[in-house]
C-alpha cells in the first residue's frame, strides 16, 4: 500500500520536475546561444555565470567543451572533437560531436561518423576569467562526456562530494543518459544516495530493492556496506539477506561462465589434437611441430588481414572469412613440405620422429621470429566484438561462441571425412594394417601426405580461429602442443571419438580445477588425474581392440 | 686395439682439462670465465650421462631430466641464500632477501633443513630420487612407454615449471635464486673457487662416467639394454622389467640432482626458465647429438653443443636456434648414430682404405 502511494509521490515529483525543466530550458537556449555568439563581451560572461548557477545537465556538454577549450562552431552548432585518429603523415582527423540541444555523434548523410581535420573547424574562444567561472560545477560537467566510461567516473565521483543538489542533478543527468552499462551505474550511486539518506524502514527496503533489481558492479559492496553501517536498522538486516542472495547468484553465474571457458578451450584442443591423433594413428608419427602449424594458421589469418586492409583498402571484416580457408591451406602447404622433406623418412619411427620434428619446430619459431617480430595481433571483425547476453552478469563473448561452433562444424566434417568417403576409408585400412592395404592396392605414401595435408589445415585452422582470443607471437604453438598430447594420449590414438571426449574433458577440467585452485595447481591436478587415469586405461579411453603384438 | 684407442682418447681429455687447462687459469692465459664456462659444461655432461642411461640404453625418451636438474640445483642454491640471509623475519630467525621484497614474515618450514650444508645436500639428492621413484612407479607400472612416456614426461616438466613460476612456491618465482654469495666459507667470486668448482666438476663427471661405464658392462646394464631392444621378450624371460626400468630412471634422476648441485654455484644464479620443456629436450638433444647408446657420445654432444651454443650466442645471435633445428633434423635423419658414429664412419673408411692399400702394396710385392 505505502509503496503505491510512494510510487504515485515520485511520479508527480518527476511531473513536476519536469515541467520546470521545459521552463527552464528556454532560457538555457537563450543563455547557451549568448555564450556561443555573445551580443558583447560582458554578455557572454553574464551568461557563463548564469548557466552556472542553473545546473542545468543539458548545458553540461557546452559547458565541458569550454572547460576543456575544445568547443567549435558547425552549421552554427556548437561541437566538440572527439578522440584524434590518425591518417598517416602526422595528420590526424577528429569524430564530432553535437553538444546542444542534443548530445550526439555528428553523422555524414550515409550514417558514418563525420570526421574532419582542426583546420576545417571555428573555433570559438572563450576568455580565462570566463572559464574559471566554471571551477563552481567542475565536478558536474564530466556528467555530459560524449564517452560513456567517463560519465561512469563522473556519477562515482558524486558519491563523495557535498554539494547539496547532487542529488538532483544526477536524476537529471541519467534522464540524458541513453548508454544502458553508464545508466545502470549512474542509478547505483543514485540509489546508494537515496538510501544512504532514507530515514524509515520501508523507503530503505525499497532502496535496497531498486538496488538488487538494478544489479550494478558494486551492488553486493554497497549493500555490505550499508548492512554494517547503515542508518535503519530493520533495513540494515534486509540489506544482509541481499547480500548473500546476491552472493549465491554470482557464484552460480561465475560456474556458468566457467564451465563455458572450459568449453571453449576444450574445443581448441579438440582441433589442435584431432589433427595430431589421425596423422599419429596412421603413421606413427610425433608431430612436435604440429603447434608451430598452428602459428602459421595466425600469421597466415595476420597477412591476409594486411593485405586487405592495407594494400587493397577494404576496411570490412571480409577479411577473416577468407583467412579461414586461407591458413588451412597454407598451414596443410606446409605440412605437406615438411612430410616431404622430413617426416616421410621417420614413418613408425615415434621417438625419432618427435625429435626430428622437435628440431623443425625451433627453425620454424625463429623463422616466424625474424619475419614478424615479436608481438602482432588481429583485429577481430566487428561482429565477433560482444557477446551474448545470456542474463545480467553474464555474457558469453561471440568469439568464443565462434570457436565452439567452428569446432562443432570442422569436427563434423572430419567425422564424415573419415567414415563416409573414400579417402576416409584409406586412411582407416592404413591406420589398421599398412601392409595389408598395400598388397590391395590403396597407395599409403599417397595417403600418408594427404593426411598430414588435413591434419596441418585443421591446426592452421585452430591458429585462424584463436587470433580472435590472443596475440599472435611466434611460440603459440607451443603453449598449447603439451595440452593437445595430453589429449591424444588420454583420447586413445588416431580416435576422433577419444579426442573430442578427452579434449573436452581436459579443457573442463582445467578450468574448473583453475576456479577452485589458482592456475598452476590446477595444472599439476590435472597431470596427477591423466597419470592415475592411465594406471587404469593405460591406452586410453578407446583403445583399439584386438591383440596387437608388441615389438 | 680398442682399449688402446680408450686409453689414448682418456689421456687427451685428462691431458686437457686436468692439466692445460687450468694451468693456462693459473698462469693467467686462460680467463677465469673460460673455467667456469667448461666447468659448466661438465654439469652437463654428467646430465647427459643420466640421459644416455635411461634412454640410450633402456630405450625410456624422458623428457624432465631438466627438472631433476633443477630439484638439485635449487636445493644447493637455497642452502646458499639462506647462509647469504641478511635480513631477520618475526621470529627472529633469518629469511632470505627476496622473501622480504615478497613480504614474508616468517621462514616456510621447508626451507629450514636447507640451514645445514649435509642436510641440503642429502636432500638435493633425496628429493628427486624420491620423485622419480614415485613419479616412475605409476608410469612403469601402467606399461606407459615410448612416446607415451616422453608425453606425460614434458607435461611434468611443464607443470612443475609452472609450479616454480608462482611466487607462492617460496621459490624466488620467475627471478629463481641469485646473489650467491659463499659456499662452506669460500667466496664464490673468487678466482680459486671457481677453479675449485671446475675441478670438482670434472671430477664428478669422470666419476660418474667410471660408475656408469661400470654399470652398463655389468650384467644389470645387459639386461637394461635387453628390455631396450625388446621389453616383452625381456619380460618373458622372467625379469621384472619395472624394477630395472624404475632403477635407471632413479639414476637417471640423482645424476640430474647431482650435476644440477655442481651446476648453481658456478653459475651464480637458478631460474625456473633451466627447467621448462625445452630445456629437458635439448638435454636429449645433446645425447642425439652426439651418439646415444654410448656413453662417450652422450658427453661428447653435451659439451660440443654447449661449445657451439656458446659461440654462436656470440658470433650470431639470433641464428643459433636455426643451427640447432638442422643439425638435429640432420642427425636424427641421417646420422643415427650421432657425431661418434660419424667419427666412426669417417674413421672406419679411412682405416678400410689403408688396408686395402696395404693390401694392394702385399699384391705387388707378391706378383
Amino acid at each position: 500500500m505505502n509503496y503505491i502511494v510512494k510510487m504515485w509521490l515520485g511520479l508527480c515529483l518527476c511531473l513536476f520536475i519536469g515541467k520546470q525543466v521545459v521552463a527552464q530550458s528556454d532560457s538555457t537556449h537563450f543563455y547557451v546561444s549568448q555564450v556561443l555568439n555573445p551580443s558583447n563581451d560582458s554578455a557572454r560572461t553574464r551568461a557563463i555565470k548564469r548557466l552556472v548557477l542553473m545546473r542545468d545537465p543539458l548545458t553540461f556538454p557546452v559547458l565541458g567543451a569550454i572547460n576543456d577549450k575544445k568547443i567549435y562552431m558547425l552549421n552554427g552548432k556548437p561541437v566538440t572533437t572527439g578522440e584524434p585518429e590518425e591518417l598517416g603523415e602526422g595528420s590526424e582527423v577528429f569524430p564530432l560531436y553535437y553538444l546542444f540541444p542534443e548530445n550526439k555523434p555528428v553523422l555524414e548523410a550515409d550514417g558514418k561518423p563525420k570526421k574532419v581535420t582542426l583546420e576545417t573547424l571555428k573555433k570559438v574562444d572563450v576568455s580565462r576569467s570566463d572559464r574559471l567561472a566554471l571551477n563552481l560545477i567542475l565536478p558536474y560537467l564530466n556528467l555530459a562526456n560524449p564517452e560513456p566510461e567517463k560519465r561512469i567516473i563522473a556519477y562515482g565521483q558524486l558519491l563523495t562530494s557535498s554539494d547539496d543538489s547532487k542529488i538532483k542533478i544526477l536524476t537529471e543527468a541519467l534522464k540524458l543518459e541513453n548508454n544502458k552499462e553508464a545508466q545502470t551505474a549512474g542509478k547505483e550511486i543514485l540509489f546508494q544516495l537515496k538510501l544512504n539518506e532514507a530515514v524509515s524502514e520501508t523507503e530503505a527496503k525499497a532502496y535496497i530493492d531498486s538496488l538488487d533489481s538494478n544489479w550494478g558492479e558494486n551492488v553486493t559492496i554497497v549493500l555490505k556496506e550499508y548492512s554494517a553501517s547503515g542508518k535503519v536498522a530493520g533495513a540494515k538486516k534486509y540489506a544482509s539477506e541481499k547480500v548473500e542472495a546476491l552472493e549465491g547468484l554470482q557464484s552460480r553465474i561465475e560456474k556458468a561462465q566457467n564451465l563455458f571457458s572450459g568449453i571453449s578451450l576444450g574445443s581448441i584442443l579438440i582441433l589442435i589434437a584431432l589433427g595430431l591423433a589421425i596423422v599419429y594413428g596412421l603413421a606413427g608419427i610425433i608431430n612436435m611441430a604440429h603447434g608451430e602449424f598452428l602459428m602459421i594458421g595466425a600469421y597466415t589469418t595476420f597477412c591476409v588481414q594486411s593485405l586487405f586492409i592495407d594494400t587493397l583498402g577494404v576496411k570490412s571484416d571480409m577479411f577473416f572469412f577468407v583467412s579461414l580457408p586461407v591458413s588451412f591451406i597454407v598451414a596443410g602447404i606446409f605440412g605437406l613440405v615438411l612430410e616431404k622433406l622430413v617426416v616421410r623418412h621417420l614413418y613408425s619411427r615415434p621417438l625419432e620422429s618427435l625429435l626430428a620434428t622437435w628440431g623443425v619446430s625451433l627453425i620454424m619459431v625463429q623463422t616466424a621470429r625474424s619475419i614478424f617480430g615479436d608481438l602482432t595481433a588481429v583485429k577481430a571483425p566487428s561482429f565477433l566484438a560482444g557477446g551474448w547476453q545470456v542474463m545480467p552478469h553474464l555474457i558469453l563473448p561471440y568469439n568464443r561462441l565462434f570457436i565452439i561452433v567452428l569446432t562443432i562444424v570442422v569436427v563434423s566434417l572430419t567425422y564424415l571425412m573419415l567414415y563416409r568417403s573414400r579417402l576416409g576409408i584409406q586412411i582407416r585400412a592404413v591406420t589398421q594394417n599398412r601392409s595389408m592395404s598395400a598388397c590391395l592396392g590403396v597407395e599409403t605414401r599417397k595417403v600418408d601426405a594427404i593426411t598430414f595435408f588435413l591434419g596441418s589445415g585443421l591446426a592452421g585452422l585452430a591458429g585462424c580461429a584463436m587470433t580472435l582470443i590472443g596475440n599472435v607471437v611466434p611460440d603459440m604453438g607451443q603453449t598449447y602442443i603439451v595440452d593437445s598430447f595430453l589429449v591424444v594420449v588420454t583420447g586413445g590414438v588416431g580416435k576422433i571419438a577419444g579426442a573430442i571426449l578427452s579434449g573436452l574433458g581436459i579443457g573442463f577440467l582445467t578450468k574448473v580445477l583453475e576456479s577452485f585452485y589458482e592456475a598452476v595447481y590446477g595444472k599439476v591436478l590435472i597431470l596427477a588425474l591423466i597419470v592415475v587415469f592411465l594406471q587404469f586405461k593405460p591406452r586410453g579411453l578407446f583403445p583399439d581392440k584386438g591383440r596387437i603384438a608388441e615389438d | 686395439m680398442e682399449k688402446t684407442k680408450d686409453f689414448r682418447l682418456y689421456g687427451a681429455f685428462i691431458v686437457l682439462f686436468l692439466v692445460l687447462l687450468p694451468l693456462g687459469n693459473l698462469f693467467g692465459i686462460v680467463s677465469n670465465n673460460t673455467i667456469s664456462l667448461w666447468g659448466r659444461y661438465f654439469c652437463f655432461a654428467i646430465v647427459a650421462l643420466g640421459v644416455d642411461l635411461i634412454w640410450g640404453y633402456t630405450g625410456i625418451l624422458s623428457m624432465c631430466q631438466a627438472f631433476f636438474f633443477c630439484l638439485g640445483g635449487y636445493s644447493v642454491a637455497m642452502h646458499i641464500v639462506m647462509k647469504g640471509a641478511t635480513a631477520s623475519g618475526s621470529d627472529g630467525t633469518s629469511i632470505p632477501d627476496f622473501m622480504v621484497w615478497n613480504q614474508v614474515e616468517s621462514l616456510p618450514f621447508f626451507w629450514a633443513p636447507f640451514q645445514s650444508f649435509g642436510l641440503a645436500m642429502i636432500l638435493g639428492l633425496l628429493i628427486p630420487a624420491v620423485f622419480a621413484f614415485v613419479f616412475g612407479y605409476f608410469i612403469f607400472r601402467s606399461r606407459i612407454k615410448g612416446v607415451y612416456m616422453a608425453i606425460i614426461t614434458q607435461a611434468l616438466a611443464l607443470a612443475m615449471w609452472l609450479l616454480f613460476l608462482r611466487n607462492e612456491t617460496m621459490l624466488g618465482g620467475t627471478n629463481g635464486l641469485t646473489d650467491f654469495k659463499s659456499l662452506l666459507g669460500f667466496s664464490l667470486a673468487s678466482p680459486n673457487v671457481k677453479l675449485g668448482l671446475y675441478l670438482l666438476s670434472l671430477s664428478g663427471l669422470c666419476g660418474t662416467y667410471f660408475l656408469s661405464k661400470k654399470l652398463v658392462d655389468s650384467k644389470f646394464g645387459k639386461v637394461l639394454q635387453a628390455i631396450r631392444d625388446s621389453e616383452s621378450r625381456t619380460s618373458y624371460t622372467a625379469y621384472r622389467i619395472l624394477d630395472y626400468k624404475l632403477a635407471i630412471f632413479i639414476v637417471g634422476a640423482l645424476l640430474a640432482a647431482f650435476a644440477g648441485m655442481l651446476y648453481a654455484p658456478q653459475t651464480g644464479i637458478i631460474t625456473p626458465g633451466r627447467m621448462d620443456v625445452r630445456a629437458s629436450v635439448e638435454m636429449v638433444m645433446w645425447v642425439a647429438l652426439g651418439g646415444r647408446g654410448k656413453l662417450k657420445g652422450a658427453i661428447l654432444g653435451a659439451l660440443i653443443v654447449n661449445f657451439l651454443y656458446s659461440i654462436c650466442t656470440s658470433l650470431f645471435p639470433d641464428s643459433w636456434l636455426f643451427i640447432l633445428g638442422f643439425l638435429f633434423v640432420i642427425t636424427v635423419l641421417y646420422f643415427d648414430k650421432g657425431f661418434l658414429g660419424m667419427i666412426e664412419i669417417i674413421g672406419g673408411k679411412f682405416r678400410r682404405k689403408q688396408i686395402t692399400e696395404k693390401v694392394a702394396g702385399h699384391q705387388v710385392v707378391e706378383s
